[in-house]
């Protein structure tokens, strides 16, 4: 017959930034008779997860899972909607090219494109109409989000958010007390590790030895409990990704507006997203770009600096001890995967939920899927250093099968072979290829499938874009009408 | 581009039966300006028919050929399903169904059966079954399409259970509608290519030769280019799937309603299905050999028919496994001459549908075979099958039967290591491994692991919180929802007759 497990009598999440905070209110939520509590260690400015204020639509909803609203980020944090990412330079001089979020893009329409557009590259120059809802929308400059569970023209649109960082982590702490969170804030300053490989206790400075049952690393790349743990290793990614240094710009102008820009340069790329209390500014960089160098392309203005060694733990969660964020991946904030990753991975530690005690095989389990859901971030990344005008900046850089795979398979057939834990959709990772320039080839149906139905892709998009269109106001207007109230 | 006028490739599919025409026929249809399809039959074979219990996908491929539902199952005899019945699997008495739908809903981010494991261990709750509509349509003997909403009534899918020998000169009549060549003769002779090693023709008995560029071999068992031209090896899984033989009857219906699922009856050497058509039930005794005569076999399989037999029964010989590879050098294998699974879960014509449909996703381009898209067809061939494999194992292996020395030697045998580590996280966790690629998900698992009795060690941590008697109420109401629905369809032969245009004349 079989039991429910015993709960954890307490679980202990090291780290509170936004990621920490947000991951004690979860696992507070899950296990309601468990005591969780967040230790504060100082912040780590390396930590991407908790320094960077967007991420990709799955974050709404775990926000919206632990009691984070959209209205309560758009009212209280300062976030507004991104519906595309554009990317700059990626295929040339000059190029552009928009990928948007969601499912709404159909295969079958892409290739006709590339038929009308005899496959050349994306190019905003050229007057095409848009390949996407989302991009007709951002280019209009009009959105508003869909009310729930309503038949909406708006409704199959999907999007990211950015906020402002720490009204957000101000907004997940206030929920973490709610929840009866508990809260210790000092240093770490040993791990004592039982009999049984599982650690017992945190020595925490000034608050004497905590015991837990379960610890979650939130505390950056640092992993400060992961790294302690026996066995604890690393997947060095720094072959397929060339980044080795990030600046952050000083926050700029206020802006609002319905897309970010990711622009390919000579020293690597600038990342740029659109902020209501500031615009915000990362700069990645290759091996061997001068700091001088580099805070010219700022403008002479950084807000901080950090190096960049790509990698994964070898297992993310070891013993009684899981890492997520930047713990347990670390990598530029290419597409906004961090936090994604982050949540995707907190996710799986729900859906696998251990008791007191873990499981080997959950452990197994877990350690399978999360360094699946990393690697496939990491190949997500990858292709971007293989757009037609990336090479002359990064080399020519190995791909993993898979991606190698991927790519024959589109530029040949326009195919995306479906991998298991992709961060992306396969309609969106196609888009992401076309804005960065790869050119779809067209498959067997394209060719040779008589009425290939792309006229009538095509027409019922431009459809529903002409209706998202015209429900959507200004997205300026219908903010300004939500701050007053 | 040129792509205005691709080359057309002749396509030659070697053999008639219903791996055969269906591969011709979604070729033809879907590729039209890519291929020329020539089908070679004889009609000194006969054909094997397999697979008169089918699952959901069968009705994606019948649509995208464009054929009318109710035209399909006149011509086949076809009726509903909606799942298998599995009897004595785990233990001789018990039964369960594996249906085409879900039980129960998740509730804050935790899956129903582990809430269900927790009442089963307090007494408070009702078989499985209960809260599936799939299973409580089917043992209710009801059946109405499934809805598009987002309620209970969009929980199941359903397939077709029709007579196989039908279904191949359906799709005949069908193939030669869109212009598909049919050459009657016996191959004699496959003429390749001394230096690539392709296959450049068949001869066939009259001295007759048929060239192509692309060779689909679809001539079952034998796998008269696959297997026996180019020798692509094979792979046994006999160890893993012992039985070897099947022997088939029909017999007439005994009663009036006509149950909307296959029935899997387990026997002392291997199973008996029991399929039930508009105008007879199909019946057969998969075994082993190793463990019974065939005579013995086909006398148990006469003895445990309930109607009137209407036929001799007619003896198959297969072995479980398959080829290294599906497609070598310019030779497709579909269906039996690519591989073969034990009809235990009705994957014989998926698994053909499944091939057709990856060839045609990896059709050949420009006119040319390019090795890098023959990998990716062989890649995800082989996925499938090993997937499949595995949860066909675990039918065997879950059991506490020890009557008889096949069903000893299925419940103490080893099994794939990928078997083995989904097994041990459900017995001791209760957790379904995830993947999303493939034919089985968790509810498919689930249904074989609870209703042969296999239960996990431990359940979620979370399924544990709640007051126990409000977890009750609240499947208690889903229970009544569930049986609220099903009291309100019609019966399943009710629903058939509601429309003339699926019946088939009377035979």
């Amino acid at each position: 017959m079989s039991a429910a497990r015993e709960p954890p009598r307490r679980v202990i999440v090291a780290g509170a930034g936004q990621l920490g905070v947000l991951t004690a209110v979860a696992l507070r939520k899950a296990l309601p008779a468990s005591e969780v509590m967040v230790i504060a260690t100082p912040p780590d400015p390396a930590a991407l997860c908790d320094r960077i204020g967007t991420a990709l639509p799955f974050t709404n909803r775990m926000h919206e899972q632990v009691g984070l609203t959209e209205e309560a980020l758009v009212t209280g944090c300062g976030a507004s909607h991104r519906l595309v990412m554009r990317y700059v330079g990626w295929s040339g001089e000059g190029s552009q090219g928009l990928a948007a979020y969601g499912a709404l893009i159909d295969a079958k329409m892409k290739t006709a494109f590339a038929r009308e557009w005899g496959g050349g590259p994306r190019n905003a120059m050229t007057g095409k109409p848009a390949g996407s809802v989302g991009e007709a929308l951002a280019l209009a400059g009009r959105f508003a989000p869909p009310p729930p569970g309503q038949q909406h023209p708006l409704a199959e649109v999907d999007y990211a958010l950015r906020w402002n960082v720490p009204a957000c982590r101000d907004r997940l702490i206030d929920l973490a007390e709610k929840a009866g969170v508990r809260h210790v804030a000092g240093r770490i300053e040993a791990i004592q590790m039982g009999d049984d490989g599982l650690v017992g206790a945190l020595a925490v400075e000034g608050a004497g030895p905590i015991p837990a049952d379960l610890y979650v690393d939130c505390t950056g790349p640092q992993a400060l409990l992961l790294s302690q743990m026996p066995g604890a290793g690393r997947a060095d990614w720094s072959a397929q990704l060339p980044i080795r240094a990030l600046l952050f710009g000083q926050p700029g102008e206020p802006m609002l507006a319905l897309e970010d820009h990711c622009t390919l340069l000579p020293a690597g790329w600038l990342a740029e997203y659109a902020g209501r209390d500031g615009k915000q500014d990362v700069l990645a960089l290759r091996e061997g770009v001068s700091e001088a160098e580099a805070l010219q392309m700022l403008r002479g203005k950084a807000a901080g600096a950090m190096p960049l060694a790509p990698g994964r733990a070898g297992q993310s969660w070891i013993g009684n001890v899981v890492a997520l964020g930047d713990a347990a991946a670390q990598f530029e904030p290419l597409g906004w995967l961090n936090l994604d990753l982050a949540h995707r991975q907190l996710a799986l530690l729900l859906e696998l939920l251990p008791g007191n005690a873990p499981d080997p095989r959950e452990r197994d389990e877990f350690n399978r899927r999360a360094a699946l859901m990393a690697d496939r971030v990491r190949d997500t990344i990858a292709l971007h250093y293989h757009a037609p005008a990336a090479g002359a900046v990064f080399g020519d850089l190995p791909l993993s099968d898979e991606m190698a795979l991927a790519l024959d398979q589109f530029a040949r057939r326009g195919r995306l072979p479906f991998f298991e834990e992709m961060p992306l959709l396969v309609q969106e990772w196609g888009h992401v290829l076309d804005a960065l320039g790869f050119v779809a080839g067209e498959g067997a149906m394209q060719l040779g499938g008589g009425g290939s139905g792309a006229n009538e892709a095509r027409m019922a998009l431009e459809k529903q874009c002409e209706a998202a269109l015209k429900s959507a106001p200004p997205y300026a207007a219908w903010m300004a009408q939500v701050l007053r109230g | 581009m040129g792509s205005d006028n691709p080359k057309k490739l002749k396509v030659v599919v070697l053999g008639g039966g219903t791996a055969g025409w269906m591969s011709a026929a979604g070729l033809a249809k879907l590729l039209p300006g890519l291929v020329e399809v020539e089908l070679v039959e004889s009609e000194d074979i006969g054909i094997v028919g397999v697979g008169e219990a089918t699952l959901p996908h069968i009705r994606g491929f019948v649509e995208n050929l464009g054929i009318d539902e109710a035209a399909f199952m006149k011509a086949t005899h076809a009726t509903f399903k909606l799942g298998i019945d599995f009897q004595g699997f785990g233990k001789i008495g018990e039964s369960y169904i594996h249906p085409f739908g879900s039980f129960g809903e998740e509730v804050a981010g935790v899956p129903f059966h582990h809430y269900w494991l927790e009442l089963e261990r307090q007494g408070l709750v009702g078989a499985f079954g209960d809260y599936s509509m799939a299973v409580s349509a089917a043992l209710a003997r009801k059946f109405t399409p499934p809805t598009t909403d987002a309620g209970l009534s969009s929980t199941y899918g359903y397939a077709y259970q029709f007579d196989a020998t039908l279904f191949g000169p359906f799709m005949r009549e069908f193939g030669l509608g869109i212009g598909i060549t049919r050459t009657e003769g016996l191959v004699t002779e496959v003429r390749r290519d001394p230096e690539s090693g392709d296959v450049t023709a068949l001869v066939l008995k009259d001295g007759r030769v048929v060239e192509g560029d692309l060779f689909v071999d679809c001539s079952g068992f034998r796998s008269l280019l696959l297997g026996d031209a180019l020798e692509e090896p094979w792979e046994d899984w006999s160890k893993w799937l012992p039985v070897n033989r099947a022997a088939a009857m029909p017999c007439a219906h005994i009663e009036d309603e006509i149950e909307p699922y296959t029935r899997a009856i387990a026997m002392p050497a291997g199973w008996r299905w029991r399929i039930p058509l508009q105008h007879r039930i199909g019946n057969g005794y998969v075994f082993s050999s190793d463990f019974i005569s065939e005579d013995e076999a086909c006398e148990a399989l006469k003895a445990s028919v309930e109607g009137d037999m209407l036929a001799e029964p007619r003896l198959l010989r297969f072995r479980s496994g398959r080829r290294s590879k599906s497609w070598s050098h310019n030779v497709i294998a579909v269906g039996l001459a690519s591989g073969f699974l034990e009809p235990l879960e009705s994957t014989s014509i998926y698994l053909a549908q499944m091939a057709v449909t990856y060839l045609i996703e990896m059709f050949p381009l420009d006119g040319k075979i390019d090795p890098r898209d023959r990998d990716e067809f062989n890649r995800l061939v082989d996925m499938e099958y090993d997937r499949i494999r595995d949860f066909l194992v675990l039918h065997y292996h879950a059991t506490t039967r020890d009557d008889s020395e096949f069903w000893n030697h299925v419940r103490t045998m080893g099994v794939p290591d990928t078997l083995k580590g989904k097994m041990e996280l459900w017995r001791e966790t209760g957790r379904i491994e995830k993947y999303s690629d493939g034919l089985f998900y968790d509810a498919s698992w689930l249904a074989v692991y609870i209703g042969q009795g296999l239960l996990p060690q431990r359940h979620d941590v979370r399924a544990g919180i709640p007051d126990p008697q409000q977890v009750a109420r609240a499947m208690n109401g889903l229970r009544g929802a569930v049986a609220d629905e099903v009291a309100a369809m019609p019966g399943h032969r009710a629903f058939l007759e509601s429309e003339a245009a699926r019946l088939a004349e009377p035979v």
